[in-house]
């Protein structure tokens, strides 16, 4: 009758599979963890006698599951809600101890020689991947009887998996050590040098030119290509005249070719009027192709109410005033929106500016300057500056976005409905 | 009388206007203007003829020359010949069929863009005679201005944007068309060299040759579909379970597990993209990671052996694209009724029946234009491959500089950048449009959303 007890906050019906897997975690500690060469190990051989992160992290995953069966054991006799948390935690820090461990006991092993031989992940016995899998299992049910949500596990892998290459290029960007090809992912010093050595080799590097070229065109592409887009958009939703619908397919069989299958004209049309290798030709070619990203904004332009301009015509507003002094003040979302996706557009850019270049080093833009920096007969010499770089350039931006995240999740959105 | 007030009717037919109007509309066919001027539009009327004048001399001094000289694109190769007068061997300029081809390609589109302002003038100078003839007023010129600040404010907003289309896409364009339609590949290079109109020899090369271009062609445009529906569909799936994740109930700190995600979103994709491959190499962090972990006794082919290398740029595509699918699927996600979900939960309905009858249902409603643009942007998606692989590994089954993952966009880029055979590059670039017409238009046909256009407002 007691085990039927009915406590708030907890679900019951996956108490039982929770207890059983727990327990039989433990046979991962009795059976082998390795084995190599009719050699053999458990998880106690690691505890004891293993070198570096290896050791305490055996340790704690061995100790972390036989107290999570005891609490299972505790809880299966007399059900509390601290006592199912303390038990998720357990059972939490045994699955965290055993998924490193899949990564740390090469060192481990081979540190402390317990296998005789260089250890390799197919050497792991039956122990570890019970212990392993159990785990999971345990912790699953675990946490489901306490009424947590699963998907928290699911969100820390993906989380680990999202952020790993950030957390490298970070970590290389203050690497003392120079060079792409380093055997450890931990740098051996750190260092700012390579942020200082960016900005101060002007002749061979110059990445602060760069910089500089980058936010000139970002800055001045944003403002003109947004006023551009609003413009088309507004006319093409709130006004109606002849040959509009022609226009609007122009566009679309336009859009239909490849973007930069013309540049090699566009090209030498620049050339022919002087603008090749400059900034300005940069700008101007944005800008001249702004009109094609109107879609967005024209969606949203389409769900205010037409009674509004209306109501404004009647009172003998001109549409030009309808759009100066009612759609664009309501349109405050969509017009951020424009400004940082032509913003962010300007950073990322690469094929036009490349080829636009050429070997023009001085005006080059940060894309097709770290592009550079990577190329293989530089990135041995260059690739700690260009982590510096990368993480230059993506600060701001970064801090722009996330800043500025709601409206660009509205304009997102809003992008699918029209 | 009654003929009088019959030619007061307006009519978008020429040749009734012709027939209609005095002596001053059929002058205005030849010269610009002239009805304008004779009904008081005397500036508008002297603009109109200012740009004929122009328009004349130019095709006069150059335009009519480069016209001319489209058919042959040029005859007279750079080389040496004997000057009779000096008695040596002097260099030629030579004919340069690129700059040829351009000068022709423009003096087209400006003849296109005076027969559409012939048009504007004729109607123009027909209304402008209506009005007078009615005895209304005609507006001034000082009207029209103000005029573009309300009724034709189309032709204010619009001018920049069309120029610009005009100058920088649309001429290009057709320039890179018609030279799908010429020999300007690697061997024909001007100055140095003439190159000329062949028809559509590389069409059949590159479809139907069996030669080492068509036995390139297929299977990159069989990856390019296999890439672009695989890439297209994880992300949006996988991107849809990431945002129902993290919206679900009892996930705590939404925002900070979104913000994780969407810093891979913020960073310039190449950044990310450069990263992720200098990580992939077989020098590279991961390869040197999996050994000290002991997954691997040796480097892992990512990016250098065919299977591995497209398994690799779909999975760092994932990487990329799910965040991006996550918000956009966040937003909508919130426009579900709550309601429906509450209904389905007091009917007993599990989270995954009610994924399947409530928000999938909803999403591929709302998403489908969404997906099939996505999918046509995965066609055409450059910056994962060329960053990442750039093609790679190359194969020396494929035409000279294709590898083994490019798609026929960054083939495309590579003809034109590295090995200049600027004719199949404008080639693949028409089939590539035609893949993405022929998409578009199942889109269309598909969705409801172009016919109810009207609808929100």
């Amino acid at each position: 009758m007691k085990n039927n007890k009915v406590v708030i906050g907890l679900d019951v019906r996956y108490l039982l599979p929770a207890v059983i897997a727990s327990v039989a975690a433990l046979l991962g500690l009795a059976l082998p963890y390795a084995s190599a060469g009719g050699r053999s190990i458990t998880v106690w051989t690691l505890a004891g006698g293993a070198a570096g992160i290896g050791k305490p992290l055996a340790l704690i995953g061995a100790i972390a599951l036989i107290a999570s069966a005891a609490l299972a054991v505790v809880n299966f006799l007399n059900r509390s809600v601290a006592g199912v948390r303390a038990w998720v935690a357990a059972a939490a820090v045994a699955t965290v101890c055993y998924t490193v461990l899949i990564i740390g006991s090469k060192s481990a092993i081979d540190g402390g020689d317990l296998l005789g031989t260089p250890f390799l992940v197919k050497y792991f016995g039956l122990g570890y991947w019970l212990a392993l899998a159990i785990s999971y299992v345990a912790l699953i049910f675990a946490m489901k009887t306490a009424k947590i949500n699963v998907g928290y596990i699911v969100l820390v892998i993906l989380s680990i998996i999202w952020l790993f290459p950030i957390l490298w290029i970070l970590i290389t960007a203050f690497r003392a050590e120079s060079g792409f090809y380093v055997g450890y992912f931990i740098p051996r010093g750190f260092t700012v040098s390579n942020f200082s050595a960016l900005f101060s080799n002007e002749s061979v590097l110059p990445f602060g030119k760069w910089y500089v070229n980058t936010l000139i065109v970002a800055s001045a592409g944003c403002v003109i290509n947004t006023l551009i887009i609003l413009g088309v958009a507004f006319v093409l939703s709130r006004t109606r005249f002849t040959g509009r619908n022609l226009f609007i397919r122009i566009l679309m069989v336009i859009g239909m070719f490849p973007g930069f299958m013309s540049m090699l004209a566009v090209y030498n049309i620049l050339k022919g009027v002087g603008l090749n290798q400059s900034l300005v030709a940069l700008i101007i070619v944005g800008a001249a192709g702004a009109a094609m990203g109107y879609h967005i904004c024209k969606g949203f332009f389409d769900t205010m109410p037409k009674a509004m301009d209306e109501a404004a015509t009647i009172d003998g507003a001109t549409k030009w005033q309808l759009f100066t002094k009612i759609t664009a003040p309501l349109s405050k979302p969509i017009i951020i929106y424009t400004v940082l996706t032509n913003f962010l557009g300007a950073w990322s850019d690469y094929i036009f500016p490349s080829i636009l270049f050429g070997d023009k080093q001085a005006n080059y833009t940060v894309a097709v300057g770290l592009k550079w920096m990577t190329e293989s007969r530089r990135i041995d010499t260059y690739y700690t500056q260009f982590a510096a770089g990368a993480v230059t350039v993506a600060v701001p931006i970064v801090v722009l976005f996330i800043w500025l995240q709601r409206y660009y999740v509205e304009g997102l959105s809003g992008s699918v409905k029209g | 009388m009654g003929e009088k007030t019959k030619s007061l009717e307006k009519s978008n037919n020429l040749l009734k206007i012709f027939t209609n109007g005095d002596i001053f509309t059929k002058l205005s066919f030849i010269i610009f203007g002239a009805a304008n001027i004779a009904h008081k539009q005397i500036v508008k009327g002297l603009v109109y003829l200012g740009l004929e004048v122009a328009y004349i001399a130019y095709m006069a001094t150059t335009g009519l020359s480069a016209m001319g000289m489209l058919g042959t694109l040029g005859t007279v190769e750079q080389g040496m010949a004997l000057n009779p007068a000096t008695g040596i061997f002097e260099t030629i300029e030579g004919d340069n069929s690129m700059l040829i081809l351009l000068f022709g390609v423009i003096a087209c589109v400006i003849t296109a863009a005076f027969v559409c302002l012939w048009l504007v003038t004729i109607y123009s100078g027909e209304t402008a005679r209506l009005l007078d003839g009615k005895g209304k007023r005609v507006p001034t010129i000082v009207d029209d201005v103000r005029e573009l600040f309300d009724g034709s404010i189309h032709k204010l907003l619009l001018a920049i944007p069309v120029i610009g289309l005009v100058v920088f896409t649309v001429m290009p364009l057709i320039y890179m068309v018609l030279m799908a339609f010429t020999n300007y590949d690697s061997s024909h290079q001007p100055p140095g060299n003439l190159f000329t109109w062949v028809g559509m020899d590389n069409f059949k090369m590159l479809v139907a040759s069996g030669g080492s271009l068509s036995s390139t062609f297929w299977p990159i445009l069989g990856w390019t579909m296999i890439w672009g529906f695989v890439a297209s569909f994880s992300c949006y799936f996988g991107g849809m379970f990431l945002a129902i994740l993290i919206n679900s109930k009892g996930i705590g700190l939404k925002k900070m597990w979104r913000t994780f995600f969407v810093i891979t979103m913020a960073i310039p994709s190449f950044i990310t993209l450069l990263v992720v491959a200098t990580m992939l190499g077989d020098r590279g962090i991961l390869n040197v990671l999996l050994q000290n972990w002991g997954f691997s006794t040796s480097a892992l082919p990512f990016l250098s052996d065919k299977t591995w290398a497209r398994c690799t740029v779909i999975i760092v595509n994932l990487w990329v694209g799910v965040p991006v699918t996550m918000l956009m699927v966040t937003g909508i996600l919130m426009n579900i009724p709550a309601e429906l979900y509450e209904a389905a939960r007091i009917d007993g309905a599990n989270p995954w029946v009610q994924f399947r009858k409530i928000t999938f249902p909803y999403m591929w409603f709302v998403t489908t234009p969404y997906l099939i643009s996505n999918l046509i942007g995965n066609f055409n998606n450059f910056g994962v491959i060329y960053f990442l692989t750039g093609g790679g590994p190359m194969t020396l089954d494929y035409y000279k500089g294709a590898g083994k993952t490019d798609l026929l966009v960054t083939w495309l880029y590579k003809l034109t950048k590295d090995s200049k055979d600027y004719n199949l590059a404008a080639t693949i670039g028409i089939l590539i449009f035609i893949i993405s017409a022929t998409f578009t238009l199942i889109s269309f046909n598909l969705s409801k959303a172009a016919t109810n256009e009207e609808g929100f407002q």
